[in-house]
């Protein structure tokens, strides 16, 4: 699937590249890399964050397709900022996956997350996952 | 947590395996440590080759001490070496450029851009060690290894960090902090050959069977015999009390009927005795009643052993073909690992009823740790108790020094009877028999008098 065929302003909103929006909430600097990397190898366009703060902040400003955040994030963590993402009505269809190195699916589960993965990063495993959510967000609006 | 989100990295040997607990952790940083001449790199391409399965490639990468050329050429020479794995699965790469031109500090932008290009499920790379020759200082490679540890932890990948390290570096070298595995590899000469050993010094977050292992390279790669433990002895276990008849007419009587079943029986005496012939006898009763039995020895080679058996009434191929399992060891190429191991691995495959070692003096003369030799002869006894193994060691004691005090020091206190046989009479040609011990039973104290001839030894 083509992600910059579900960037129309219902369903999130596009980066100039008309790429599909994924914003990441993540400190680790080798991780945010590598994410960046094979995100935009798979048609993604990608923005970083270091805190669930500012992270709710942005996500409010981009509307993204989806949120990827660790759990361990300072200011909001990554299961208060789900938890947020989910309460707010502008941000109901922002998909969110909680990408941790915490054992903690099933937290994640319990705080509305659509999917979870756990560290290390493997580019099959994220890209896949965050195909199927893009996929499940476009079905879900679909008039 | 679950074990599936952390499976295990094969080593291409089950006996590594074994003694790591199922192999390495994945998305570990691993030191693989030892001179050189040691095996690392033979290690390490045994368990790349070992791990193809999947998409993914593994990687090789040089550094600064070995060509890749000789890397690759050397490989060529074992077993697991296929050549239809290179290319797509295995692939040879060389950091040394890139370090001359620009330093330790070209680590982790190389392979930074290598995971971006080909996401490797392991790397290797040799050696590590080598590459702290060109660090202009200690905090700038500490600084290196800390952002190294962070991009290998963040992506999925199994390194192994391979390098001419001793164990003085395991503190002076920032690699051992961040490192979750560090196995050492040893060689120690001995008079006309070497022992190579085994060792897991530290694997995080995972149990793992401690000390040395020795282990020797054939073409196979690694041959691991890993440090044999007493047996956990299960609360349900309950020795057999069944007497096991010793073959030697007249000697149960003098035991109580015969030997407990799984006891360990301790036949010691000077050269000419009997000790080989009794031993025989009680391997060639338990093939008469239909009890699988291994006779392990280092003396007598095949065709002489096949004499000893003929001489006793049965013929050897019969024996054999009746159960009778002979396994011969050249007292010269013995290594005790090997020899122990290997009884064990019988004795784990269930069939085996009854074990002859003929002579532990053997084992002995061979081990440069008396203290191994005793760790591993006791271990191998309770196994033989928990799998009701009834098992006879014989011990070639010197003349005049057969003194219960002598086998009592030895081995005798691993051992639920001792016999010892002497030589008696003039010019020591009447042979004697003394019952000294049994564990849980009663038995004929006296000094008997143990006739040889056609058909075997009996009791006068």
């Amino acid at each position: 699937m083509n992600p910059s065929e579900h960037t129309n302003g219902h369903l999130g909103t596009a980066a100039p590249s008309g790429r599909a929006l994924i914003l990441v909430v993540e400190r680790d600097p080798h991780i945010r890399e590598l994410e960046a990397y094979f995100l935009d190898e798979a048609g993604y366009a990608v923005e970083f964050v270091g805190d669930g703060a500012s992270a709710l902040d942005m996500a409010r400003a981009l509307l993204p397709h989806i949120v990827i955040t660790e759990i361990l994030v300072p200011k909001l963590d990554g299961l208060a900022l789900c938890r947020a993402i989910k309460e707010d009505p502008a941000l109901r269809e922002t998909a969110v996956l909680i990408f941790s190195i915490l054992a903690a699916e099933r937290r994640a589960t319990e705080a509305g997350a659509d999917a979870f993965l756990m560290k290390p990063l493997a580019e099959r495993r994220l890209v896949e996952t965050v195909r199927g959510l893009v996929a499940m967000r476009a079905a879900r609006t679909r008039p | 947590m679950t074990a599936d989100l952390y499976p295990r990295i094969r080593t291409g040997n089950p006996q590594a395996d074994d003694v790591l607990g199922g192999g390495f952790p994945s998305n570990s940083i691993n030191i693989v440590m030892g001179q050189p001449g040691t095996g690392k790199t033979i290690f390490a391409e045994q368990l790349m080759f070992a791990n193809t399965h999947g998409e993914r490639p593994l990687l090789f990468i040089t550094t600064l001490s070995e060509p890749l050329t000789k890397a690759v050429s050397y490989v060529q020479r074992f077993r697991f070496f296929d050549d239809n794995k290179l290319g797509d699965q295995i692939q040879y790469h060389d950091l040394g450029e890139a370090l001359a031109a620009d330093g330790p500090g070209a680590v982790v932008p190389w392979l930074t851009t290598v995971i971006k290009a080909s996401g490797p499920k392991i790397i290797v790379i040799d050696s590590f060690r080598a590459i702290h020759d060109l660090a202009s200082s200690a905090p700038r490679m500490r600084l290196m290894v800390s952002d190294l540890a962070g991009l290998l932890s963040a992506y999925d990948v199994t390194t192994f960090l391979l390098g001419e390290y001793t164990i003085g570096d395991i503190e002076r070298y920032p690699e051992f902090a961040v490192g979750d595995g560090i196995v050492a590899l040893a060689r120690h000469p001995l008079s006309s050959r070497d022992e190579r050993f085994f060792r897991v010094i530290k694997l995080r977050g995972s149990a793992y069977l401690e000390g040395q292992h020795a282990f020797r390279i054939t073409d196979r790669g690694l041959e691991l015999y890993p440090r044999l433990v007493s047996p956990l002895i299960p609360e349900t276990y309950e020795p057999l009390l069944e007497r096991v008849r010793t073959g030697v007419t007249g000697l149960d009587a003098m035991m109580g009927g015969g030997l407990w079943s799984g006891s360990t029986t301790l036949v010691a005496g000077p050269t000419g005795a009997g000790k080989t012939t009794v031993a025989l006898q009680f391997a060639l009763e338990g093939v008469r009643r239909g009890e699988p039995t291994l006779y392990v020895n280092f003396q007598e080679n095949p065709a002489q052993l096949r004499r000893a058996i003929d001489a006793l009434g049965m013929r050897a191929d019969e024996a054999i073909a009746r159960g009778l399992i002979l396994r011969y060891e050249s007292p010269v190429e013995l290594q005790i690992d090997s020899i122990i191991v290997g009884i064990f691995e019988r004795i784990r495959g269930g069939d085996v009823r009854r074990v002859v070692v003929d002579a532990i003096g053997d084992l002995a003369m061979a081990a440069n740790d008396p203290q191994r030799l005793h760790d591993y002869l006791y271990a191998l006894v309770q196994h033989f108790a928990v799998n009701h193994v009834t098992s006879m060691l014989t011990f070639e004691s010197e003349s005049g020094a057969t003194t219960s005090a002598e086998l009592e020091h030895r081995f005798s206190n691993m051992s639920d009877n001792v016999i010892v046989l002497g030589l008696g009479g003039e010019e020591r040609s009447r042979r004697t028999l003394r019952v000294l011990k049994t564990r849980n039973s009663g038995h004929d104290p006296m000094v008997r008098e143990l006739d040889i001839a056609e058909g075997g030894a009996r009791i006068v």
